[in-house]
C-alpha cells in the first residue's frame, strides 16, 4: 500500500512539476531516433546522456528513460513501412508489419504496433514495480562470491543469446569487454594496468566513449556500407481499427508482456530477445500459424509488446544489482552513477522515492508513446523520407562532441573512433557488440569481487561454490556453456525436430 | 573469403591477443615486499580473463581451420566495389575528423568542413542521385552551417561544455 501511494505521488510529481514537458520532447526525440534505420536506442540514449550532464538528476534520468522507451517503439515504423527495423529490437516486427503495410494496411499496422508498445511497456512497468523490490531484498544476501558469479553469468548468457548461431564469438566479445575494463588504475592497490606510461589511459576507457563508438560510430560505417534503401511512400489510414484489434488480443499481449519483461530482467539479453521469444511463443500458440510472416496482426502485436516490455524489465537489474539488462540500460546505469545516484541492492532502503519515480517515468513514457504515436502517425512518416547521406555526417559529429563532452578530453574522441572501427569489424566478422559493452560495465564489478573472494577464501576454489546462491549461479553458468557447445546444440536441434515431427504426425 | 577463413584469422588474432595479455598480466607486480596478499595482486583478474580469451581464441581458430562452424557468410566476406568505396570513404572521413581535426582545429570550421565534405561526397557517390552537383553542394553547405551552429549552440550555451577552439 505504501508503495502504491509512493508511485501515485511520483506520477503526480512529474505531472505537476513541469517535467511532463521533458516527457513529451524526449519521447518524441526517441521515436525519431528509433525510426531512422541505423540509429539504435543505445545510440540515442548515449547521445542524449551527454547532453544531460548539467541537468538535475531527476530530469536527466526522466529524459533518458523517455528516449529509451520512445526509440524502441519508434523502430517499429521503419520496420513496418520499409521492412528495415529501425533498431535491432524491431526485427521481428518487420516479419508481419511490412506485409500488412504492403497489403494497404499501413495505418492499422502502425496502430497495432503502438498499442502493443503501450501495453508492453505498461506490463513491464508492473513487472518492474513487483520484481525489483523482491530482487533487491534477495540481493542483500549477495557477497563478493555471488557478484563474481553474477558477472560471469551475465557475460556467458549475453554472449550466448546475442549470438545464437555462434555463442563462441559472443563469449569472446564478452570476455574481451571484461578485459578492456582492466585497463587503467585498479581499485585495490592503485596500480596502473596496461597503460604503458600513457597518462590518458590511467582512468581507463570511459564507458560512454566506448559505447558511442561501438554502437554510434560503428553504425555510421555499417549503414554507409549497405546499398541505399528505398524512400517510403505510404498511407496512414485505419488507425483506430488497429488500436481496437491490438487491445482485443488480450492473451497475446499478456503473454508477450510477461515474456518480454522476463527477457529484459536477464542481464545483457534485452529487447531483441524479448521481441523474438514473444513472437515465437505467439506463433506456437496461434490457431492459424500459416498467417505468421504474411501479415498477422497478432504476430506484430506480440513482437512489439515483447520488445517494449523488455525495457522496464531491463531496468530491474540496473536498479537492484547495478547490472544492466540491455545495452541502452548500460548507458542509463552510467548516467545514474554520473548523477550521483547509487543503484544496487540497497536502493529500496536508501532511495525508495527514486525507485518509484523511475516506475512513474516509465508510466509517463508509455502514455507519451501512445499519444504521440497515434496523433503523429502522418507527420512522423515525413522523417522516413530523409536520406541517410544527409544525416550520417551530422550524427558522427554528434558522436564526437558527445564523447568529448563527458570529460572534456580529446582522448575520448580517439577512443570513440577506435571502438567505432573495432565495432564495425566485429559486426562484419559475426561478433556481437552487446556482450563487449556489458563486459566493459561488469569488468570493475568482476575484478573487485573476484580478488576479494580469493582473499576471503585464501585461494580455496570450493568457497566459490559452497554458498547456495553462488552454487546455483555457478551451475547456471555451466548449463549456459554446455548448451552453447556445438555438439550439444546440434543434439538439441535434432531432438526438437523429432518432437515437432511427432507432433505433426 | 570464406567464413572458415574469416574464423581462422579472427581466432588467430584473438589467440595472439590472449597470449600477449596473459604474459603482460603475469609480469605485473605481486607486491610481496609490501606484505600484500598475493591473491589480490593486480594481474590476477586480467590473467584469468586473458587465459579464457586465449582458450576461446584457440577454439575459434581450430574450428576455422577444421572447417567447422555455421555455414552463414559473415558480412566481411561479401564486398562489392561500391560497398568498399563507401566504407573506405566513411572510415577515412571519420578518422580525419575525429583524430586529425577534432581538438587540433577550432570546432566550428572543423565540424562544418567535415559535415559538408561527408554529405557532398556521400551524395555524389549515390548511383540514383537526381539533383545536380551544384544543388547538392548548396544543400550540403546549408546543412553543414545550420548543423554546426546548432551543435555548437546547444553544447556551449545550453550545456556549458567548452568545445575545442
Amino acid at each position: 500500500m505504501e508503495g502504491l501511494s509512493q508511485f501515485a505521488g511520483a506520477i503526480a510529481q512529474i505531472a505537476l512539476s513541469g517535467q511532463i514537458v521533458h516527457v513529451a520532447w524526449a519521447t518524441l526525440l526517441g521515436i525519431v531516433v528509433g525510426m531512422i534505420p541505423g540509429l539504435t536506442a543505445t545510440l540515442g540514449v548515449a547521445l542524449v546522456a551527454t547532453l544531460t550532464f548539467t541537468m538535475p538528476a531527476q530530469s536527466a534520468i526522466l529524459i533518458l528513460v523517455c528516449v529509451y522507451i520512445g526509440a524502441i517503439y519508434g523502430g517499429s515504423r521503419s520496420a513496418i513501412l520499409l521492412n528495415i527495423p529501425g533498431t535491432p529490437a524491431n526485427a521481428a516486427t518487420a516479419l508481419d508489419g511490412h506485409p500488412l503495410a504492403v497489403s494497404g494496411r499501413a495505418g492499422e499496422a502502425m496502430a497495432v504496433a503502438t498499442t502493443g508498445s503501450f501495453l508492453g511497456t505498461m506490463a513491464g512497468m508492473v513487472g518492474l514495480a513487483m520484481i525489483a523490490p523482491v530482487l533487491a531484498e534477495f540481493a542483500l544476501e549477495f557477497t563478493s562470491f555471488e557478484f563474481f558469479w553474477l558477472a560471469i553469468f551475465g557475460i556467458t548468457l549475453c554472449g550466448q543469446l546475442t549470438a545464437l548461431d555462434d555463442p563462441l564469438k559472443g563469449w569472446i566479445a564478452g570476455f574481451f569487454g571484461l578485459f578492456i575494463a582492466m585497463v587503467g588504475q585498479e581499485s585495490i592497490h592503485a596500480y596502473s594496468r596496461f597503460t604503458y606510461g600513457y597518462r590518458d589511459l590511467e582512468g581507463g576507457f570511459g564507458l560512454l566513449p566506448v559505447l558511442v563508438g561501438a554502437f554510434g560510430c560503428a553504425e555510421v560505417i555499417s549503414v554507409m556500407r549497405q546499398p541505399a534503401g528505398e524512400v517510403v511512400r505510404a498511407n496512414a489510414q485505419s488507425v483506430l481499427r488497429g488500436v481496437g484489434n491490438g487491445v482485443r488480443s488480450v492473451r497475446t499481449w499478456l503473454r508477450s508482456g510477461l515474456i518480454g519483461t522476463f527477457m529484459g530482467v536477464v542481464p545483457g539479453v534485452g529487447e531483441d530477445m524479448g521481441s523474438w521469444v514473444s513472437y515465437a511463443a505467439a506463433r506456437r500458440a496461434a490457431r492459424e500459424q500459416g498467417q505468421y510472416g504474411r501479415g498477422s496482426v497478432e504476430g506484430l502485436l506480440a513482437a512489439e509488446t515483447g520488445n517494449s516490455a523488455a525495457v522496464p524489465g531491463a531496468l530491474v537489474p540496473v536498479l537492484t544489482l547495478a547490472i544492466p539488462g540491455s545495452a541502452p540500460a548500460a548507458v542509463l546505469l552510467a548516467a545514474m552513477v554520473i548523477h550521483g545516484l547509487r543503484p544496487g541492492p540497497l536502493i529500496m532502503i536508501t532511495q525508495p522515492d527514486f525507485f518509484f519515480s523511475i516506475v512513474a517515468m516509465v508510466f509517463w513514457a508509455s502514455v507519451a508513446i501512445f499519444v504521440l504515436g497515434i496523433a503523429l502517425t502522418r507527420p512522423l512518416l515525413m522523417i522516413l523520407q530523409v536520406r541517410r547521406e544527409w544525416l550520417l555526417g551530422v550524427i558522427f559529429a554528434l558522436c564526437a562532441v558527445g564523447a568529448f563532452a563527458v570529460a572534456g578530453r580529446v582522448f575520448d574522441v580517439y577512443v570513440m573512433v577506435a571502438f567505432g572501427i573495432l565495432g564495425f569489424l566485429m559486426r562484419e566478422a559475426g561478433f556481437p557488440v552487446a556482450p563487449l559493452i556489458l563486459g566493459v560495465v561488469l569488468g570493475p564489478i568482476l575484478d573487485a569481487n573476484f580478488r576479494r573472494s580469493l582473499s576471503l577464501s585464501q585461494g580455496d576454489p570450493m568457497d566459490f561454490v559452497s554458498r547456495p546462491i553462488s552454487a546455483i549461479l555457478a551451475g547456471l553458468v555451466l548449463v549456459v556453456v554446455i548448451v552453447g557447445l556445438a555438439p550439444v546444440r546440434r543434439a538439441l536441434a535434432r531432438l526438437f525436430r523429432r518432437g515437432q515431427e511427432k507432433a505433426n504426425a | 573469403m570464406s567464413v572458415r577463413r574469416v574464423d581462422a584469422i579472427a581466432g588467430l588474432v584473438v589467440t595472439v591477443f590472449g597470449a600477449a595479455a596473459l604474459t603482460a598480466s603475469w609480469r605485473m607486480p605481486r607486491f610481496a615486499e609490501r606484505n600484500i596478499d598475493p591473491l589480490t595482486a593486480p594481474g590476477i583478474t586480467p590473467g584469468l580473463l586473458s587465459a579464457i580469451i586465449l582458450v576461446l581464441g584457440i577454439a575459434l581458430m581450430l574450428r576455422g581451420l577444421r572447417g567447422g562452424g555455421e555455414d552463414r557468410n559473415p558480412g566481411i566476406a561479401n564486398w562489392d566495389r561500391a560497398s568498399a568505396l563507401r566504407t573506405g570513404f566513411t572510415i577515412g572521413a571519420i578518422v580525419v575528423y575525429g583524430i586529425g581535426l577534432f581538438g587540433q582545429v577550432p570546432f566550428v570550421p572543423a565540424t562544418a568542413g567535415f559535415i559538408f565534405v561527408f554529405t557532398f561526397i556521400a551524395e555524389w557517390m549515390r548511383t540514383d542521385r537526381t539533383a545536380s552537383l551544384a544543388r547538392t553542394a548548396l544543400g550540403a553547405a546549408v546543412l553543414s552551417g545550420v548543423a554546426t551552429i546548432a551543435i555548437w549552440g546547444v553544447f556551449t550555451k545550453l550545456f556549458l561544455v567548452t568545445l575545442p577552439g
